[in-house]
């Protein structure tokens, strides 16, 4: 007799996702309501109705390789007319939080993030004193009364000397991570056709955007919230490399003026960060139904960008009006926040950017003709 | 009766229409007192009915006027003391042909002049004064059984509950839960069985006679005598009415072997798994160890042509509870159901739930196809189709099997049918019979020593039963009606159903139990001609023993003695003159409704002779469907062919074939009869009337054929109730093709 | 004791649950008043067009249980009439009848004289609002009593075409209320039910889209006393459809709406299948669903419209029905393929479930979901789906048994 393929049920599985905010599952009676209603489901491939039913049965294996759980934006549409109350939307992103920790590389820095709920002031708090060690030994500790260029307080040379190896080991991270993943999808799957980089392309386009994001109907105000952000992180990320080119290529001095291209751009993406952050805290609060439950896992992950964005915000006010004391600890702190940020990146919520990219690259290359 | 008198109304547009002098001087004809008025209805015009009939004027009365479906509450006189005819001249003339035609008039005139031969035949009712018993005894001592016996003792009457075994409870003793009789419906309830053994105990009036079985039953409604065999011999009783609520079993799971049931230990039924966990454990029963999990399969061998094709409606219930129970004393157990759809009707559904809610079960839908051994000791389910593609089976520490439920029933007919083959085979009278009859015999023998009620009908020993053998009612609106008078099957043993379903059920026969009980001392008949008095008569001596009439009754009304003689049992008749309508001797009748009445309504019919061209057609029209939808067509004023002439009928099974004889030899050119449709889904109030009708027109049809009369001047339609569009058309069609007919040869003679 | 035993039951609905309990009580010996809201009998049930699974039309019973209710001297209809009051007392009730004016008397003889007179039309409520009808008119043709109904407040101000027109007298514009208090032994509640109202569930286009109806409005469209004459039309033209989708569960088993099921949507969908195709052979109709609840022997009713040619059953749950061109599409997933559906249909049914009515004077307990439970110690017993929800052969059955419950209340001897 041929080995059959069995349906094994996890009540240990279950009760994790239960411990991310994915215990209604269990409510699913697949009616399909869920996949009727998603505006991002596609036609041969609908979700989540298949997905809640994995969850119920705690197929974590199964929902590891399979794309949709990326593909679905948790607009919330499927929880919002959900009959059993059964929140496919906080499912899949239980579902999703599990995977970035099963995909972790180490696995335990996976864990550690993952267990945020526990291991925050560590998380938080490491990177503090990371800096002020860091400072301490190498004689940066005494910053004058008035700071006017952050260089007073930490040398630009430190910086780049602890954030280019972050960034490279975050790189190598994702790649391990991202390849897995991978793989994974491939396993499950049609073969896919076509070159990565040729559907990459047109999915960053996506991305960019938020095409698909606009789709949504219950969660319309989230998309302008998620767009703010990202393009936020993305100006942030572009101001910084433009910062080092200028610094070490043409010797620039910092702070530049305000009125200076790359000085714009810095405070434009500040601005999207916050009003972004702000827009999606702020719905999180007033719209419990259509949101999604809150857990650990999005809280850490807002509350990253937020003392990001806050102590980032705060360091360029602070450093023009307040004493250079805690001007400089401000600025430490934001240092500090990145650094929590960058390591955290893989194993957080916002791992989603890689693993979503991936997926919808995957079905670029998987969709029928 | 002698003194006809006739009320033509003139009001609702009849007067303008009619010639009312004309029609005056017909029923004056026809020997009647005529008083005319210009609304019948109004108070002045039912006082001068009155008038007439208390001044001794008339004792028969033709109220030609409405149609006798309007006003009725004010045309009801004491049936004992009048009889009435209503006649329908403005539904059924003055509405639907035009005024002042002389086809019109002439169809006026004909059905006054029927309505008062009908009435002249007619004949007062005698009520039936008989003793009636007042117990009520109930089959059956589990939850419907109890819930009737204390609802008919609640009523006011005495009790003898008797159960085979030997205590009450039945299928739902033992375990402590069952499925929830009331709200909240979200969890199992404690079992109702223990207080209902001690309410019954208690209740005065309940007499308990456990590992008891019925040996006979005689007589009638409010007339049963009823032999009961007990622990201390055989007890005689006599009670009024009866109700059987003898349950229902689980399906033998030993039939489903393909599910691993008898194979592996390990795979047990539900009920096997409530007995289990009313021992307050969970083991498997090869080992004795406590399974880790649980796989529940959903319709095992129900909904299965192969073994139940039906639904049993309560088993996922059964299994949502039962998931409840496993998790609430074993949390650590997982529970999984293979369901094809989950049926928790109404609010049930609160328990599916509760089950995923609360017991965190899993769910998957999905075609088990087997259950085997994996080797280790564990089950593999195998199956198909499932909502997650590419998953084939599961692998189980004990698995349950969600069986439906069969009735704990008799099939009346069919032993009876067993029985007559069995005479046959003996004393047959030829080796063909004797051959086939042993055949048939072969062929059921799987009924013999099945009864129940040991009824001494000829009809049979236990209550007919529908399909799957549920001893059902067939009509959706009366969900009562029995086919053995006074007799009323209540819970499961009735029909599919969950314990809730069947409280209420028990509550419901017990009442119309008690009620046949109350019409017999009224000597009433009971539904559907409630309230109607007068009985058939049989006029025995001209009896030829065809047994057509035992044969055909649709309620067990007649026995026969050794000769075949017919013997009336008045309050099993549920007076719908099938009998009447079967006999071929014209000797049963009744008081109200004869083969003679109707042979003189026919008689009363004017046929133009052959040069005027203007054929004449009788339509028999059964009066609880067909007359009604004419009557509705009536009203919204559509017309027909006035060569009609209409007799309602209460059945077409009571249609004499005599009738159709003296139609023909009146020179009526062609006679249609329309009445319910019959077959599997039948409408017929009276079972198989409509069906009979036609089998005896296919016989009339033949003879026609013979006589070189063509058999198209007959016809039967089946028509619903409201079908009033549809049955102008059919009589205006039935004149044509009459039309095109050459006139009836028999014309004037 | 023995002057309650004198006293009537109250039956409170003369749908066919308490048509059902009043007939039985009568019949088995006892007084009965019947207390009924519209100016005609049969409820819910002489609405619809047929029955499962046996297709018989509901008025063949209706005339029955007409017949037996006319032929009774031993029951007291009351129509157009309400319980507003109920108070206990020594062991029965005392209950306040409030009768709505009664414009059109006893003296009606259906004749027909008025209606071809009114010059106002009203919405038609018997009808579902599909159609337009005369202010007085009788409600449909096997309605009964025989008698018209008059909607008083349709009338323009000053008209009298009506009375002028009536031979018999028999309308009377100024008739009042009345008021009545009785003393009664014991009480059956058959208040029934309402359908889940179609305004609620815009996203599958009900009260938005003109081609969406709901099921009790499906079975007018194909009775032949209905606003088409029987004819299956879409509604607001005079085309037959090619295509009918019937959307199961529509605002049921759903917590956002009903989260109780109503058992007999399933079934009435599946009836309703076979009224298009036995108008309309080549319509193409589909039934998607949550789960099959076809239980007891009306699985084989199942097999019989599953069998039928161009019946199409899918799994799954209609998640939006939207305006497409000149039809409507469907957008749903067929679980059992795992592929989403974007279906044509030109009409479509929402199979609604059915609600209690709530409200009685007698403060009944309800349930979770507001169905009233009986409480036979006070004399109160439920009946029909005031009760659970039930089908009609469910109802009628739990009907004699709330008879029973009543009688044995009312601590009477028959």
């Amino acid at each position: 007799m041929a080995s059959l393929s069995l349906i094994t049920p996890s009540p240990e599985i279950r009760d994790e996702l239960h411990r991310r905010g994915g215990d209604t599952a269990r409510r699913c009676f697949q009616c399909a309501t869920c996949s009727a209603v998603c505006s991002l489901a596609p036609d041969d491939q609908p979700f989540p109705r298949r997905q809640m039913l994995m969850a119920q049965w705690g197929q974590i294996d199964r929902l590891a390789a399979d794309p949709a759980v990326w593909l679905c934006h948790q607009c919330n549409d499927c929880t919002v007319r959900c009959p059993r109350n059964a929140r496919p939307g906080d499912v899949l992103q239980a579902v999703r939080s599990m995977v970035i920790e099963g995909l972790a590389a180490p696995a335990w820095l996976g864990r550690l993030v993952g267990k945020a709920r526990s291991t925050w002031p560590l998380l938080l708090g490491a990177p503090i004193l990371f800096w002020v060690v860091l400072l301490g030994l190498t004689g940066h500790l005494a910053w004058p009364a008035h700071v006017t260029a952050f260089e007073q307080v930490v040398p630009h040379v430190l910086i780049y000397s602890v954030f280019l190896p972050v960034a490279a080991w975050v790189l190598a991270v994702v790649f391990i991570e991202g390849g897995r993943f991978w793989a994974f999808l491939g396993s499950s799957s049609p073969p896919r056709r076509g070159s990565f980089f040729g559907a990459l392309l047109p999915v960053l386009g996506e991305i960019g955007t938020h095409r698909r994001f606009a789709r949504c109907e219950a969660a319309r105000p989230r998309r302008t919230g998620h767009f703010l952000l990202m393009w936020g992180f993305v100006g942030a990320a572009v101001t910084s490399g433009l910062l080092v080119v200028a610094l070490y290529g043409f010797g620039m001095e910092m702070p530049l003026p305000l009125g200076h291209p790359f000085k714009i751009l810095g405070n434009l993406s500040a601005i999207a960060l916050v009003v972004g952050v702000v827009l999606l805290v702020v719905e999180r609060w007033s719209q419990p139904r259509v949101s999604g439950a809150t857990t650990a896992f999005d809280t850490f992950f807002l509350t990253v960008v937020f003392l990001v964005v806050a102590t980032g915000v705060l360091s360029e006010v602070a450093r023009l009006t307040l004493p250079g004391q805690v001007a400089g600890g401000v600025y430490v702190a934001h240092l500090s926040f990145v650094l929590t940020l960058f390591l955290s990146f893989p194993y957080s919520k916002f791992a989603h950017a890689l693993y979503r990219t991936l997926a919808m690259t995957h079905e670029r290359m998987t969709a029928a003709e | 009766m002698e003194r006809i008198g006739v009320v033509l109304c003139s009001g609702c547009g009849i007067g303008e229409a009619l010639d009312m002098e004309a029609l005056r001087g017909v029923a004056e004809e026809a020997g009647a007192t005529v008083l005319t008025h210009p609304c019948l209805c109004s108070e002045e015009g039912l006082a001068a009915i009155r008038s007439a009939l208390d001044s001794g004027e008339a004792d028969a009365l033709v109220l030609a006027g409405c149609s006798p479906r309007a006003q009725r509450h004010l045309f009801r006189f004491d049936p004992e003391k009048t009889v009435v005819e209503r006649l329908a001249l403005r539904e059924m003339v003055t509405w639907t042909h035009p005024p002042g035609d002389e086809d019109t008039q002439a169809l006026a005139e004909d059905l006054v002049r029927m309505a008062v031969a009908k009435v002249e035949a007619g004949k007062l009712p005698v009520r039936l004064q008989e003793e009636i018993e007042d117990a009520v005894l109930v089959v059956g001592g589990g939850l419907a059984g109890m819930e009737a016996a204390l609802a008919a003792a609640g009523m006011g009457h005495d009790v003898v509950l008797v159960e085979a075994a030997d205590r009450l409870g039945g299928a739902l003793a033992g375990p402590p839960v069952h499925l929830p009789l009331a709200p909240p419906y979200d969890r199992p309830q404690p079992s109702r069985i223990p207080g209902l053994v001690e309410e019954v105990k208690a209740a005065g009036k309940i007499h308990v006679a456990t590992s008891s079985r019925i040996v006979r039953i005689t007589g009638q409604p409010g007339q049963f005598h009823v032999t009961v065999r007990g622990p201390e011999g055989e007890v005689e009783l006599d009670v009024g009415a009866i109700v059987q609520a003898t349950g229902a079993r689980p399906y033998d799971a030993s039939r489903l072997g393909h599910l691993g049931y008898g194979a592996f230990p390990d795979v047990i039924t539900a009920r096997e798994l409530d007995l289990m966990l009313a021992e307050g454990r969970l083991a498997r029963p090869s080992d004795g160890k406590a399974p880790q999990r649980i796989a529940f399969v959903q319709c095992a061998g129900s909904r299965d042509p192969e073994h139940l094709p039906y639904c049993s409606g309560e088993c996922c219930a059964v299994t949502m509870r039962q998931i409840l129970q496993v998790s609430r004393d074993h949390p650590e157990v997982e529970t999984c159901v293979l369901y094809r759809d989950i049926r928790t009707p109404g609010q049930l559904e609160h328990l599916y739930q509760a089950a995923q809610e609360g017991a965190g079960a899993f769910f998957l839908k999905a075609c088990v196809n087997g259950v085997t051994g994996n080797g280790n000791g564990r089950l593999t389910v195998r199956f198909e189709d499932s909502l997650l593609p590419g998953v084939e089976a599961m692998e189980a520490d004990l698995v349950v099997l969600a069986v439906g439920m069969v009735p704990n029933s008799a099939d009346g007919e069919a032993i009876r049918e067993l029985h007559d083959a069995q005479h046959r085979a003996e004393h047959g009278e030829s080796e063909v019979q004797k051959e086939e009859a042993q055949k048939i015999a072969e062929q059921l023998a799987h009924h013999e020593g099945t009864e129940i009620l040991n009824l001494d009908y000829r009809q049979g020993p236990d209550l007919p039963v529908l399909r799957y053998n549920f001893p059902d009612s067939h009509y959706i609106c009366f969900p009562y009606e029995t086919r053995r008078t006074g007799i009323y099957a209540a819970g499961a043993v009735r029909a599919p159903m969950d314990p809730a379903q069947a409280v209420e059920d028990a509550w419901g026969a017990a009442l119309k139990a008690v009620q046949c009980i109350e019409a017999a001392r009224r000597g009433e008949a009971v539904h559907p001609r409630s309230g109607d008095l007068g009985v058939p008569e049989l006029f025995l001596q001209r009896c030829t023993q065809c047994k057509r009439c035992t044969e055909e009754c649709p309620f067990g009304t007649l026995n026969e003695d050794v000769d075949g003689t017919p013997q009336l049992n008045p309050l099993r008749c549920r007076h719908c003159g099938i009998c009447m309508g079967a006999c071929p001797e014209r000797i049963i009748s009744f008081p109200d409704y004869s083969v003679d009445a109707v042979s003189r309504q026919i008689g009363a019919i004017e046929v133009p002779e052959e040069d005027e061209e203007k054929p004449r057609i009788l339509a028999f029209l059964c009066e609880n469907d067909a007359y009604p939808a004419l009557d509705a067509a009536a009203q919204l004023r559509r017309t027909w062919n006035p060569w009609v002439r209409i007799i309602p009928v209460r059945c077409l099974g009571s249609v004499n074939i005599v009738w159709i004889a003296d139609a023909l030899s009146r020179g009526i050119d062609g006679i249609i009869l329309i009445g319910c449709t019959y077959g599997e889904d039948y409408q017929c109030h009276y079972i198989r009337g409509s069906e009979l009708a036609n089998t005896r027109l296919g016989n009339v049809q033949e003879t026609l054929d013979r006589l070189a009369l063509e058999s198209d001047r007959i016809r039967l339609v089946e028509l619903a109730h409201d079908e009033f569009q549809r049955i102008p058309g059919i009589l205006d069609e039935f004149a044509e093709s009459i039309g095109e007919l050459e006139p009836n040869p028999y014309k004037g003679f | 004791m023995n002057d309650t035993a004198q006293l009537p039951v109250l039956v409170v609905g003369a749908g066919v649950a308490g048509l059902t309990a009043a007939l039985e009580m009568a019949e088995t010996g006892h007084h009965v008043v019947l207390a009924e809201r519209e100016p005609v009998i049969g409820g819910r049930v002489a609405r619809f067009h047929r029955y499962f699974p046996k297709l018989c039309p509901p008025t063949c019973g209706l005339e029955i249980n007409a017949r037996r209710l006319e032929e009774n001297p031993r029951i007291e209809l009351r129509l157009q009439t309400t319980v507003t009051g109920a108070q206990p007392v020594d062991g029965h009730w005392s209950v306040t009848l409030e009768t709505a004016p009664v414009h059109v008397t006893g003296r009606c003889t259906a004749c027909g004289l008025c209606t071809e007179v009114c010059p106002a039309t009203v919405s038609d409520r018997l009808n579902w609002g599909l159609a337009e009808a005369p202010a007085i008119r009788r409600p449909f043709p096997n309605a009964w009593p025989q008698r018209f109904v008059l909607e008083r407040e349709a009338c323009p101000e000053g008209c009298r075409a009506c009375v002028d027109a009536c031979p018999y007298d028999a309308i009377d514009l100024k008739a009042g209320p009345g008021v009545e208090e009785m003393e009664v032994a014991s009480v059956v509640v058959a208040t029934g039910w309402r359908p889940y109202p179609l305004e609620k569930l815009p996203e599958l286009g009900g009260g938005v889209l003109e081609g969406v109806v709901s099921n009790v409005q499906m079975e007018r469209l194909a009775a032949p006393d209905g606003p088409t004459g029987g004819r299956i039309l879409i509604p607001g033209t005079d085309r037959e459809p090619r295509s009918v989708a019937f959307v199961q569960c529509a605002g049921s088993r759903d917590v956002n709406h009903l989260p109780y099921c109503s058992g007999v949507c399933c079934l009435a969908s599946l009836k309703q299948a076979l009224y298009v195709k036995e108008q309309l052979p080549e319509c193409d109709v589909s039934l998607y669903y949550i789960d099959r609840r076809t239980p007891g022997r009306n699985e084989d009713f199942l097999t019989r419209v599953a069998g039928t040619q161009g019946v199409r059953l899918v799994k799954g749950k209609v998640g939006k029905v939207e305006r497409n061109g000149d039809g409507l599409e469907l957008t749903v997933e067929d679980a059992e393929a795992g592929k989403l559906l974007h279906e044509h249909a030109d009409l479509v049914v929402l199979a609604t479930g059915m609600m209690p009515e709530t409200g009685d004077p007698f403060g009944l307990p309800r349930d979770e979901d507001g169905f009233a439970v009986s409480d036979p110690r006070r004399g109160l017993a439920v009946a029909g789906v005031a009760h659970r929800p039930a089908d009609v052969a469910a109802s009628v059955r739990d009907a004699t048994g709330a008879a029973a419950r009543a009688l044995a209340a009312a601590g009477r001897r028959s």
